[in-house]
């Protein structure tokens, strides 16, 4: 599965789980490592992907890829704190062949609600 | 109040993003709508505390997190659901469910407490998951300040398909102030606007994290470092480690 954005094609199987590589995005392995470390609380994993981030991407590219996944351990509990669906991610556009695809059709909500 | 900085870092963190950590840490210490400023950083405190909590951590190896009884380890004079409904959006947000939500809320909390408490919660995950990520130690809490809630509730809040009511971007009323900065604002962005305070609590610093609303849409935006494909790999790895289905 891909999805495409201005024009290029980009596999995101390793960002959700299924899959490892880049997928044609720039250092996306590694970046998924660093946020899986942040995500799981793994202090030591943290450290040691940290520093890789830093020295291939850069001081700032390390900062900004902190923040971002910083950020997403909010969104997460909003959406999980109020009900928001699947269904209504991706402004309603996210095709169910996506999703089961990704393996986001076996998480603990979509299973049971 | 201790003012966050990372001087000891040796990596430069942006001044924006500084200035909303510092904001955010502002806004937990002083009186809410509905939660006082002493109520609003026990809140802060049971977030951490949740994660050397022993009920919580049995609770995230179950099969079912509802099959699990106990008392959680807390660390503050909250009610018993507030802790519960703390500990559990910190430690397994994925695992949340409507009957959850409506017990609660049968319980005594207010939707407006809820949203205040969950606003709360994630201005705390953000900012510590961030001093985490970048090697640095948890940020003190803020000093509560004293004074009077102000009680606001948007009265243009309606229910729109979810567990608790939002106001739409065509129902804003005056009396809510500035709420929305794009017309394509995602559900996400609304869904704490019940309590306009509690949604820019939150949102003025996840701006500063990840992207201004008016930015989100932009694909080819060079506002940060990374460029937006690199941002959504990182968005999908911690919301997939989360669980969430949005």
């Amino acid at each position: 599965m891909s999805t495409q954005k201005s024009g290029t094609e980009y596999d995101v199987h390793a960002a959700v789980g299924n899959g490892r590589g880049d997928g044609g995005i720039p250092h996306a392995q590694l970046l998924t490592d660093f946020a899986e470390a942040i995500a799981s609380r793994d202090t030591e994993r943290t450290a040691e992907i940290r520093q890789q981030v830093a020295d291939q991407m850069g001081e700032e590219a390390l900062i900004d890829a902190a923040a971002t996944a910083a950020s997403f351990h909010g969104y997460v509990r909003i959406a999980d704190s109020t009900g928001l669906t699947g269904d209504m991610a991706g402004g309603g556009q996210i095709p169910e062949e996506f999703r089961q695809d990704m393996g986001i059709n076996e998480f603990y909500r979509a299973a049971n609600e | 109040m201790n003012e966050i900085n990372y001087e000891k870092l040796p990596y430069a963190v942006r001044d924006d993003l500084v200035a909303a950590q510092n904001a955010a840490w502002g806004k937990i210490a002083a009186p809410g709508d509905w939660l006082d400023g002493q109520r609003r950083v026990n809140v802060a405190r049971e977030v951490r505390q949740a994660f050397s909590c022993s009920l919580c951590a049995e609770r995230k190896e179950a099969l079912s997190p509802y099959a699990v009884d106990g008392t959680h380890d807390s660390a503050t004079d909250l009610s018993s659901a507030e802790i519960d409904m703390i500990h559990r959006l910190a430690t397994d947000p994925g695992r949340t469910s409507r009957k959850w939500v409506d017990d609660i809320l049968a319980g005594g909390l207010s939707q407006e407490e809820y949203i205040e408490i969950v606003s709360i919660v994630c201005i705390v995950m953000v900012t510590d998951s961030f001093t985490r990520a970048v090697g640095a130690p948890d940020n003190p809490l803020p000093e509560p300040l004293t004074g009077g809630t102000a009680g606001y509730r948007s009265l243009a809040a309606q229910m729109h398909g979810t567990w608790l009511p939002y106001v739409e971007m065509a129902d804003v009323a005056p009396e809510d102030g500035h709420l929305y900065d794009n017309p394509q604002e995602p559900p996400v962005v609304k869904a704490l606007s019940l309590v306009p305070d509690a949604k820019r609590a939150f949102w003025n610093l996840a701006d500063a994290n990840y992207l201004p609303a008016t930015e989100v849409f932009n694909l080819e935006t060079d506002l940060r470092a990374i460029n937006r494909m690199q941002m959504e790999v990182l968005a999908a790895r911690v919301s997939s480690v989360h669980q969430c289905t949005y």
